[in-house]
Order: structure tokens, then C-alpha cells, then sequence
């Protein structure tokens, strides 16, 4: 993983010519971050087409977002919270289509099929789709501390005091652990 | 699962995608950048071109009225431009700022958007009127404006009948486009109140 930090006025780091600057090139960065970004669209979205187009907006996000970049938290936390924003973002504007957004997680539900009976057995999509009926402001922490970042990072991303990410983590544990209790059952 | 070990969900939420998930990311990621990239250039060109054919304009026809609207269409590309600028400003702080802080935001864009559509559908009928009256004053410089073509059978028939088409598909835009803005605001404040009911619950 690439932490690099830069100060003062940043040059272009969009351009393919390498780390100018401190930061690294955003090629460079979709190949370190790339599965973060991918984790945090399938934990917001169901829908592999509507993921597909949300990680997308993500990656345009993180492209125009990039010369605003001036090394004041590691880069990986500037991609993470980039990355929430724009899938909170997408998740409301999703209003328009609710049936899309639904559809895939009901027939998953629905539908007896194997292949699919043994997708929802991995242990890993149980954990991505019990954390997508996670409340919003629970999911948005528990996305964060699975990520690997530290609490103190967590707190100060979400610019809350460390006690009430402390409560708010709890919060969301007791209900994550609930529901892939039930999920295992 | 019993034991319940954040630290292992984490190892195994974190599984790196398999080689080709990794490509197909890459893939897109790049395709995402130059299509940015295009899209930069392409605004800039179209700037510099709109620009051009107006001091054009103006140059081969220096008369009082050309020179008044050549520089309102170049006040008004500025403007346009500087409003781009700092919609684009405003977009990055929701995306580099706290959930929250891009809720209140997202919340008061959207409450303004809908004051701008709610504005403009009762703002259609004075439209209408004033484009009669205006209508009505130009007629006699029609042939002027549409030369040979108001010789044309049923030109002033389809003229209407695409201006009546053009304001019912305006209409009907503005309508839905409240009716999602206002159901997009409801799910933005219920989220808005969930993030501070938790915010409230977890003061000290």
C-alpha cells in the first residue's frame, strides 16, 4: 500500500508520468486501492450493473477530487471517504430506481438455486450482505474498522469524539453479529 | 460464528479480488479517467469556440446591436463558467467532507432545484403569454426572420404544433423531475435524522 504525503500546492497527479509530487499516479493508486473501492461499492450496492456504475462514479470522484489532495491524512483515507461519500450519494439517488436496487437481493432470497445457495454460504458475501442492512451511519464504521484503519482514524474521518465512535461501533457490532447469527442458522 | 473476532471478519472481508476482477477494475478505472480527461478538453474547446464565432461575429459585423449581444453571449459563457466552477468546488468538499456534512449539503442542492423547477412550471404560462406578445410584435418581421419558409403550406401550423410540444415536454420534465427531487429529499432528511439520532444517542 502506497501512504504518501505531500504539502503545499500539488501538481497534477492524473497525468501518467509518473509520482509527481508524492502523490502516485492515478493508475498507480487504482491498482493499490482498487480493491478497497471495490469492497466499499459492494457493501453499499447489490446490483452488479448498478455497482458497476457506482464504482465508476467513484473512480471519476477520486480523479477530480485528486489535485485537492494536500497529504493532511494518508491517501488511503482520503480515497476511503471519498469512496463512502459518493456511495451515500448514489444509495439516495437510487430512490428513482428502487426496484432495480431491490430486485437482485429479494430473487437471491427467493430463489433455491445451488450456485447461488453456495454463494450465500461464503462466508464473506454473508458479511457483505449483513453489513449492507446495516443503518447507514453504523455501516459507514464497521465498513471502516473491517478496512483496517484505526480508530482513531475512524473518529477522525467521521469527525466524531472517540467514545461516540466507540458506542456507535457497538451499536454496530451487536447488529452485524445478530444478523449473521441468524444468517448461520 | 460464535466468537465474534472483528479482526478476523476483517481478514476475510479484505480477500483481494481474483486477477481478473483486478483487470476489470484497471480497465475501468482507465477507461473512467480518459473519458475525464476528453470531457476537460472538450469543455475547454467548446469555450474557446463559442468565443471565437462571437468576436467573429462582432468583427465582420461592427454595428452597435452585434457588439450588445456578442458581449452578453460572452457575459453570459463567463458566468456559465464561473457557476460550473463552483458547483464542480462545492462538489468536492461533499466528497472530501464528513457523511453529514454532505447530507446538509445534498439536502440544501436539492431544496434549491426544486425551488428552481417548482419557479419555472408556474413561470410557464407568463411564457407563454410573454411569447405571444412577442409573437405578436414580430409578425410583421416574420418574413424577415424565416424568409422563404413562411411561404411554406403548413409552416405556421408545425411551428406551433413543435412550440406546444416543446413547452408540454417541458412541463412534464419539471413535473417528474419535483416529484424525484422531492422524494430524493425525503430519503436524504431521513438520513440526515438517522446520522443525528445516532450522533445524539452516542453524546456523553
Amino acid at each position: 500500500m502506497v501512504e504518501l504525503q505531500q504539502s503545499g500546492t500539488a501538481p497534477d497527479p492524473r497525468g501518467g508520468d509518473g509520482a509527481k509530487g508524492g502523490v502516485p499516479p492515478f493508475e498507480r493508486i487504482v491498482a493499490d486501492y482498487g480493491p478497497l473501492i471495490s469492497r466499499i461499492a459492494m457493501s453499499y450496492e447489490a446490483d452488479p450493473t448498478l455497482r458497476e456504475d457506482l464504482t465508476q462514479q467513484i473512480f471519476l470522484a477520486i480523479w477530480q477530487a485528486l489535485p485537492s489532495y494536500r497529504g493532511e491524512s494518508a491517501l488511503k483515507t482520503f480515497i476511503a471517504r471519498i469512496a463512502q461519500n459518493r456511495s451515500i450519494s448514489f444509495v439516495t439517488k437510487q430512490v428513482r430506481q428502487p426496484k432495480l436496487a431491490e430486485l437482485p437481493e429479494r430473487l437471491e432470497a427467493d430463489t433455491p438455486n445451488p450456485e447461488e445457495e453456495a454463494i450465500e454460504l461464503n462466508e464473506r458475501e454473508m458479511l457483505m450482505q449483513a453489513t449492507r442492512r446495516l443503518p447507514l451511519p453504523q455501516r459507514e464504521v464497521i465498513i471502516l474498522v473491517l478496512e483496517g484503519f484505526s480508530y482513531a482514524e475512524i473518529a477522525e474521518m467521521l469527525e466524531i469524539a472517540p467514545n461516540a465512535l466507540a458506542l456507535r461501533l457497538s451499536r454496530a457490532k451487536t447488529a452485524l453479529k445478530s444478523m449473521l447469527e441468524q444468517g448461520y442458522e | 460464528m460464535s466468537d465474534f473476532d472483528l479482526d478476523r471478519l476483517g481478514d476475510v472481508w479484505r480477500q483481494q479480488p481474483d486477477p481478473a476482477e483486478m483487470e476489470r477494475l484497471q480497465r475501468t478505472a482507465i477507461a473512467v479517467a480518459r473519458r475525464a480527461r476528453i470531457s476537460a478538453i472538450l469543455d475547454v474547446c467548446a469555450a474557446i469556440a463559442v468565443g471565437a464565432v462571437v468576436v467573429f461575429l462582432v468583427v465582420a459585423n461592427p454595428q452597435p446591436k452585434t457588439l450588445v449581444l456578442g458581449s452578453g453571449a460572452i457575459v453570459v459563457l463567463l458566468v456559465s463558467n464561473i457557476r460550473q466552477r463552483k458547483l464542480r468546488k462545492l462538489a468536492l468538499k461533499d466528497l472530501t467532507g464528513t457523511t453529514e456534512d454532505m447530507l446538509d449539503q445534498s439536502i440544501t442542492r436539492i431544496e434549491t432545484t426544486l425551488r428552481h423547477h417548482k419557479f419555472t412550471l408556474w413561470g410557464l404560462p407568463l411564457v407563454l403569454i410573454g411569447a405571444f406578445i412577442f409573437s405578436a410584435v414580430v409578425m410583421p418581421q416574420r418574413r424577415a426572420i424565416f424568409g422563404g419558409l413562411s411561404q411554406i403550406p403548413w409552416f405556421r401550423t408545425t411551428w406551433l404544433a413543435v412550440w406546444i410540444a416543446a413547452l408540454i415536454g417541458l412541463g412534464v420534465f419539471l413535473v417528474v423531475a419535483i416529484r424525484r427531487g422531492a422524494s430524493e429529499l425525503n430519503r436524504l432528511r431521513a438520513m440526515r435524522d438517522a446520522y443525528r439520532q445516532e450522533r445524539d444517542s452516542s453524546a456523553p
